[in-house]
C-alpha cells in the first residue's frame, strides 16, 4: 500500500495545487476559492492517495472525494464558461462552477460531453440574450455594414502587393467599423469606394494605378473587377456609407464594438471573384470556403433570432444579401446553375432569418 | 428579454415542466432542482447545468420563477429559486391539460379492457 501511495502524493499534490491556485486567483470571481484550494492542499493530497488505495473508503462528501481531480475539473469547467458573457460570468460563474462540481460524479477530471455541449450552447445563448440591449436597428445595421466591409476587404486582399494603400485603407475601415468608430470610418470608406469605382471604370482617380490590377500569384484568378461593372461594388459601398451615416446620426451614443473574430472570416472570403459570380470560373476550394462561411454565419443569425426573438440578425443578413443580389442582376444571363443555387441558398437562409424571430414571438417554447 | 406570452401560445417543454414542478414544494438551488427533477421524472430528465441555468434565466425573465434568497456556501454564491403565482398557475394548467389529454386515452382503454374481460 505504501508503495502505491508514495509516488502518488507528490504527483497528485504538485499537479493539482499549482494550477488550482493560479486558476482560483486568476479568475477573481470568488475570493475564497484560492483560500479553499491552498488550505485544502494537505487533505487533498492524502485523499488523492487514499482514493487510489481504497476507492470504497472515500465516500464522505462529493467535494472532498473528488480531491485532486476537482481542481483539474474546475479549471476545465472555467474554460468552458468563457463562452458566457463577462458580466454573466462575474455574476453567476461561481454558482455555475459550484453546481457543476456538485453534480459531477466523484473522480471525474474531464467534463462530460453532455455538460460541455450544454455549457457551450448555454454560453452562446446567454451572449445572444445579452446582445439585445441596444435598439435592434443599431445592431442590425452595424453588423450588416461590418459583414459587407469584411467581404470587401477580403476581395481586395489578393491584390495586396499591387494596391497596398487601398487594401490597407480597407482594413482600416473594417477595424474602425468593428470598434464602433463610425464617424472616423465614413471618410475612409468613401475614399476606398472612389478608388474601387475608378478601377471598375478603368480610370486612375486619387492615385496612379496600373490597370488592370492583377492578383498576387498565390491567389490566381482574374484582374480586380476585370469582369464586372461598377454597379454591384458601388451598391455595396453605398450601403456601407448609408449605414454608417445612420449610425453616426446617433452619436454621441455609442454604437458598441464587435468581436475580433470577424477578422477570421477574411482568409475564407479572400479569393472570391470580386466581380461577383463565384462558380462561373469553376468552383475551387476558396469558393467552397466562402460559401461555408456564409452558410455558417447565416445559420448562426437564424439561431440567434430564434433564441432572442429579435430581428437584428435578420436585418444584418438582408443588408449582406442586397449587394449579392446586385451582382446577379448585373451579370444576368452569365451565371451558371451553381451560381443560381448559391443565390437561392442565401435568399432562403435570409428569409428564414427574417421569419424566425416573429414565429418565435408568437409561439413561446419554455 | 421579455417573454410576450399574452400574444401567442405557450408550450411548456418537458424539462421546463419538471423544473417548475420541482419548485412546488418550496425554494431550491441549482443542484437541488437537478436532483428533484431527476427524482420526479423517474430518472428521465437529467438536466445539464448549462441547460438548467439557461432555463432558469428564461423562466425568471418571464416572471414564472423568482430568486428567493442568496446564500454563500463554501465561498460560492448560491441562489434559491421560488415559484411565482404565475408560474404555479402555468404548471397547474399544464398538468390539468395533460391529465385531460391522458384521460381521453385511459378512459377508452379501460372501457375496452373491461369489455373484453
Amino acid at each position: 500500500m505504501t508503495v502505491a501511495t508514495d509516488p502518488n502524493v507528490p504527483a497528485g499534490a504538485g499537479t493539482s495545487t499549482g494550477p488550482d491556485a493560479r486558476a482560483g486567483t486568476g479568475a477573481t470571481t470568488d475570493p475564497s476559492s484560492s483560500a479553499e484550494t491552498s488550505s485544502g492542499t494537505g487533505p487533498n493530497a492524502t485523499m488523492g492517495a487514499g482514493l487510489i488505495a481504497e476507492p470504497n473508503d472515500v465516500t464522505t462528501g462529493p467535494r472532498t472525494a473528488t480531491g485532486a481531480g476537482a481542481g483539474v475539473l474546475e479549471r476545465r469547467y472555467r474554460r468552458l464558461l468563457r463562452g458566457y458573457p463577462r458580466g454573466y460570468r462575474s455574476g453567476y460563474g461561481g454558482e455555475l462552477i459550484a453546481t457543476l462540481l456538485d453534480t459531477a460524479e466523484p473522480g471525474r477530471t474531464l467534463p462530460s460531453a453532455r455538460e460541455s455541449f450544454a455549457l457551450i450552447v448555454g454560453g452562446l445563448r446567454t451572449r445572444v440574450t445579452y446582445a439585445t440591449e441596444r435598439p435592434a436597428w443599431v445592431d442590425g445595421v452595424h453588423l450588416g455594414v461590418l459583414a459587407l466591409s469584411v467581404a470587401q476587404l477580403a476581395m481586395l486582399v489578393p491584390y495586396a502587393t499591387t494596391v497596398p494603400l487601398w487594401v490597407g485603407l480597407s482594413a482600416l475601415a473594417v477595424a474602425l467599423i468593428m470598434r464602433g468608430r463610425v464617424r472616423t470610418a465614413l471618410p475612409v470608406v468613401v475614399l476606398v469606394a472612389v478608388k474601387v469605382c475608378s478601377i471598375t471604370l478603368g480610370r486612375t482617380w486619387l492615385d496612379v494605378t496600373l490597370l488592370p490590377v492583377y492578383p498576387d500569384p498565390v491567389w490566381g484568378g482574374g484582374a480586380l473587377y476585370g469582369s464586372g461593372g461598377p454597379v454591384a461594388p458601388m451598391v455595396g459601398y453605398a450601403l456601407i456609407a448609408l449605414g454608417l451615416l445612420a449610425l453616426a446620426a446617433r452619436e454621441p451614443r455609442p454604437v458598441g464594438a464587435r468581436s475580433w473574430l470577424w477578422w477570421a472570416a477574411i482568409p475564407a472570403l479572400a479569393g472570391a471573384n470580386p466581380a461577383g459570380l463565384d462558380f462561373t470560373a469553376g468552383p475551387g476550394p476558396l469558393t467552397v470556403a466562402r460559401v461555408a462561411v456564409e452558410i455558417g454565419v447565416l445559420v448562426l443569425a437564424i439561431w440567434a433570432g430564434h433564441v432572442a426573438r429579435d430581428p437584428r440578425w435578420a436585418m444584418a443578413s438582408v443588408i449582406y444579401l442586397i449587394p449579392v443580389c446586385a451582382v446577379y442582376a448585373e451579370n444576368l444571363g452569365a451565371q451558371s446553375s451553381q451560381d443560381v443555387a448559391h443565390l437561392a441558398l442565401l435568399v432562403f437562409l435570409t428569409v428564414l432569418a427574417v421569419i424566425v424571430p416573429y414565429r418565435a414571438k408568437r409561439h413561446v417554447l419554455l | 428579454m421579455v417573454l410576450r406570452m399574452a400574444k401567442g401560445s405557450t408550450t411548456v417543454s418537458e424539462p421546463t415542466y419538471f423544473i417548475l414542478a420541482s419548485l412546488l414544494d418550496g425554494p431550491l438551488h441549482g443542484h437541488g432542482i437537478i436532483k428533484q427533477t431527476l427524482k420526479l421524472s423517474e430518472e428521465r430528465v437529467r438536466l445539464p447545468v448549462g441547460t438548467l441555468y439557461g432555463a432558469l434565466d428564461r423562466l425568471a425573465a418571464g416572471g414564472l420563477i423568482a430568486v428567493d434568497r442568496e446564500e454563500i456556501v463554501e465561498g460560492r454564491p448560491r441562489r434559491y429559486f421560488v415559484l411565482t403565482d404565475e408560474g404555479q398557475n402555468l404548471v397547474s394548467a399544464e398538468a390539468l391539460r395533460m391529465q385531460q389529454a391522458a384521460s381521453v386515452v385511459t378512459s377508452r382503454v379501460l372501457r375496452l379492457g373491461s369489455a373484453f374481460s
